[in-house]
């Protein structure tokens, strides 16, 4: 599966509060954008895989959004839906598509239309009397405090990485909340779900990223600098961890599983990766994820964060883009998101965001509690 | 012989004060607080957490339950049986509501020490809850509190024998509620106390004292229905016995008129004190009166609950404000969040969500929730048999959400493993500040979880270990 794949164009809509933006909008614009990129005539892609997490009421129904956006028709084309992994998953469905030799050319699309469900996007699910009054913060609190409680760690540790992920997106021209941050100001924001405040949540987005794939042996014919899929891997753990006797409550083995998967794929340990885009829905989950991914070992992630290994300027850049704490989580366009970041770095496109000589890029996303997740590695060719 | 086995009682945490109600509409209150049920309880569960505690601690299994009050969630479907389901009763248990007079809860007694004397039952838990409601500035709402109490009717077992029952019955307008009406209305003035109150008390408790030839001096505890504060006092005085001797003090200035639970929790209460071979009355009121004689046995001191009267008093909690109470018992339009939840899911799942089981893997012991076909742990297929949960256990982690859908903030939800194994997932009520925290005991109680599809939708939820 290694180097079979080459992501040959990418594309992204500014992310933000779209009101005047519709869903079919946010497809054409990323989809067109990476159409332009890649310097290819869209009749010549053969299959499209979208991701998107909810449909209606100004959302996806199912493939035919896609089609009817882009008129694009007569071919297949796939909806995606994996929590918040749906946007790393379509593009994992898209290279295992070219790799199983069946299409040579596919547009993997991720949009999501939250801002116009009104209040804070998410509609409520799930069983009527279980679980009842979780949130997406409340569950990733859960997690962070039973962590906080394991290795004392507090929540001056959680500001740092809001600190670093607003400076990151500030410097970056799509980003949906593009201003810095203070650590006074994060710790004295509200509380959302104790321990996070409002700064230590990502926010509710609009948005859509588009990645065109192709095999990798004719990838020359559109540049010379497309970027090579190195590996994937994706791990489904209990989507209701809570009532997992067994859980320690201190990390996601699904990414750790997700993450073992790609690693073997591309040949790489941990230590190989130079920057790397992951899941910061909460600003605990980036320290549990640098964990999980092997960057350090559990308990030590806080240091990472602290000690500024993380930041640009870092030995392991996280998040050059502002992460989804500061680039948006508009859900099923984040992977995606995140695959343009890392091609865009591994270009060396990203201006003052600009990761120095990256060799490899990781992208990550964790879903639902912790129950998905998927992660990409790119490489140069 | 029959008589009362086991009794409990169950007072809401919150209390308003009456300052609060005097405040809000500028005219006077007597000094003292109401009990006011938490936004998520009404008669419904206060009565299955008082019937909880009674059945909890029994060996046996009880093939009754009945319940009374006046503010039943419900106008068509019995309660009774709900409690019997949360309790986890067989199926094959004689259930009965009682409803429409304030003396429902003695009612039910009777009718459950009848049913036992006549030998047609053996073991029956008499339930009493009321939440009731008065109008905004109405002279009665700061009278109006919130309660239950249960006591369990034997044969064997007896902390106190029921050794004659006397009833009045006539028709008299006191306190009442139209099928239209949300509010307890009540005729002002003295001439209800003086001609409906006293009258048909004083016939029942005469009645059921000259039965067994005894005197008012011979009674060691007068457990009296009192619509205000001093009421029982006064009647108890007309009666020839001594009110600061023998009576239990109306509950009145405490916690409110508790409407079908009031006379049991005053029964409690002279229960808690009583030594063996002493007399009680207890004497309930509504549209007649219903007066009982118990006499304490040799086993009153070792039968007592693990929380007193008392102890159920002191641990109390102040509402900050008076739109809080007004809030909690829905008076003002509260944005309830729900979804349809249908009767073929609540069959479905009754076991799991209502009797509260779960599995437990016959192959390596892991008990888990909600209940499964493959186990969590060693993932043996088909091997898992029910497994009824604990009530107690211990919080893993926790939040505390501010944002999450509900009409109460902050919600406290947390990860509990159960004494017993079993790791459940439950919103937190009851709360203070600092209660909700990693390590700290909780027990569980079966609350109004949220309205969807019409209907109250009840649930499970924890709440700090009082």
């Amino acid at each position: 599966m290694k180097d079979q794949v080459a992501v040959i164009g990418v594309g992204c809509t500014k992310f933000g509060d779209l009101f005047e933006t519709g869903y079919e909008d946010l497809i054409c614009d990323a989809a067109f954008e990476a159409y332009a990129d890649a310097g290819i005539d869209p009749k010549e892609i053969q299959a499209s895989y979208l991701g998107t997490y909810l449909p209606g009421p100004s959302g996806g129904k199912a493939a035919v959004s896609l089609g009817d956006a882009l008129r694009l028709y007569d071919r297949p084309i796939t909806r995606v839906e994996n929590y918040c992994a749906t946007g790393t998953d379509a593009f994992r469905n898209g290279c295992m598509a070219i790799a199983s030799g069946t299409y040579d050319i596919v547009l993997v699309l991720g949009a999501e239309k939250l801002k116009d469900r009104g209040g804070r996007g998410l509609p409520r699910m799930g069983h009527p009397l279980l679980a009842k009054g979780n949130s997406a913060p409340g569950l990733f609190a859960l997690a962070a405090n039973r962590y906080m409680h394991t290795f004392g760690m507090g929540r001056e540790t959680l500001a740092k990485v809001a600190v670093k992920n607003h400076y990151n997106g500030a410097r970056n021209p799509k980003a949906h909340l593009r201003m810095e941050v203070t650590e006074e100001k994060v710790l004295k924001a509200p509380i959302i779900a104790w321990p996070f405040g409002l700064f230590d949540c990502c926010p509710t987005t609009d948005g859509g990223a588009a990645a065109i794939i192709c095999r990798a042996d004719m990838a020359k014919r559109f540049r010379k600098d497309y970027v090579l899929v190195k590996g994937f891997g994706l791990a489904v753990t209990s989507g209701r961890p809570f009532f997992d006797p067994t859980f320690d409550y201190l990390g996601f083995r699904s990414t750790q599983m997700a993450a073992q998967q790609a690693y073997a794929m591309a040949g790489v340990s941990p230590r190989d990766i130079s920057f790397a885009e992951v899941h910061d829905c909460f600003t605990w989950t980036e320290i549990s994820n640098t964990e999980d991914l092997g960057f350090c070992k559990k308990g030590e992630g806080g240091h990472l964060a602290a000690e500024g290994r993380t930041a640009l300027t870092g030995d392991i850049p996280i998040n050059p883009s502002g992460g989804l704490k500061s680039f948006g989580h508009p859900i099923g366009a984040s992977g995606v998101r995140m695959i343009y970041e890392c091609v865009t770095q591994l270009q060396g496109k990203c201006g003052e965001r600009q990761v120095k000589n990256p060799q490899l890029g990781l992208a990550h996303n964790v879903g639902g509690p912790g129950a998905v997740a998927c992660v990409v590695i790119l490489g140069h060719n | 012989m029959v008589g009362i086995t086991t009794y409990s009682v169950y007072i809401p945490r919150f209390r308003l004060d009456r300052a609060l109600i005097a405040r809000a509409w500028g005219t006077p209150q007597p000094a003292g607080e109401i009990a006011v049920a938490n936004y998520d309880e009404d008669a419904l569960t206060m009565a299955a957490d008082a019937a909880l505690a009674c059945i909890e601690d029994g060996a046996a299994t009880p093939d009754g339950l009945y319940f009374a009050s006046t503010s039943s969630p419900y106008c068509e479907k019995q309660v009774a049986s709900v409690i019997a389901t949360v309790c986890d009763l067989p199926r094959r248990s004689q259930t009965m509501d009682f409803s429409g007079s304030l003396r429902g809860g003695m009612s039910a007694l009777i009718a459950a020490s009848n049913a036992v004397r006549a030998e047609a039952l053996q073991d029956v838990v008499v339930t009493a809850a009321d939440a009731r409601v008065a109008a905004p500035e109405s002279e009665i709402e700061g009278v109006l509190g919130d309660a239950a109490a249960a006591v369990r009717i034997g044969r064997t077992g007896l902390l106190a024998e029921i050794a004659g029952v006397a009833s009045v019955s006539e028709e008299f307008t006191h306190l009442w509620r139209t099928d239209t009406e949300r509010f307890v209305q009540a005729f002002p003035g003295k001439f209800s106390n003086t001609y409906g109150y006293a009258r048909d008390m004083g016939e029942a408790v005469r009645a059921v004292l000259s039965a067994r030839q005894l005197e008012p001096a011979a009674i060691a505890k007068l457990a009296l229905y009192s619509p205000d504060a001093r009421a029982s006092a006064d009647l108890a005085k007309e009666l020839g016995f001594d009110p600061k001797r023998q009576l239990i003090p109306s509950s009145v200035p405490v916690i409110g008129s508790a409407g079908s639970a009031d006379v049991m929790l005053s029964l409690a209460a002279a229960l808690d004190e009583a030594a063996p071979d002493d007399w009680i009355i207890a004497a309930a009121y509504g549209e007649g009166a219903d007066a009982v004689l118990l006499r304490a046995t040799a086993e009153v001191a070792r039968r007592r609950p693990a929380r007193s009267w008392k102890q159920w008093l002191a641990g109390k909690m102040a509402l900050p404000s008076y739109e809080k109470y007004l809030k909690f018992r829905r008076v003002v339009d509260v944005d309830e969040p729900g979804e349809a939840i249908n009767n073929v899911f609540e069959y479905r799942e009754l076991k799991q969500d209502v009797r509260l089981y779960g599995s437990r893997c016959e192959a390596c012991g892991t008990v888990q929730y909600p209940q499964a076909r493959v186990c969590i742990k060693c993932k043996q297929r088909e091997r898992m048999a029910d497994h009824k949960l604990r009530k107690q256990g211990t919080v893993f982690t926790f939040t505390i959400d501010h944002l999450a859908a509900n009409i109460e903030h902050p919600l406290p939800m947390s990860v509990i493993d159960l004494d017993g194994g079993g790791r459940v997932y439950l919103q937190v009520t009851d709360f203070a500040d600092g209660e909700v925290d990693i390590g700290k005991p909780v027990t569980l109680t079966y609350r109004r979880l949220h309205e969807g599809g019409g209907n109250h939708n009840y649930y499970w939820k924890a709440r700090p270990l009082r």
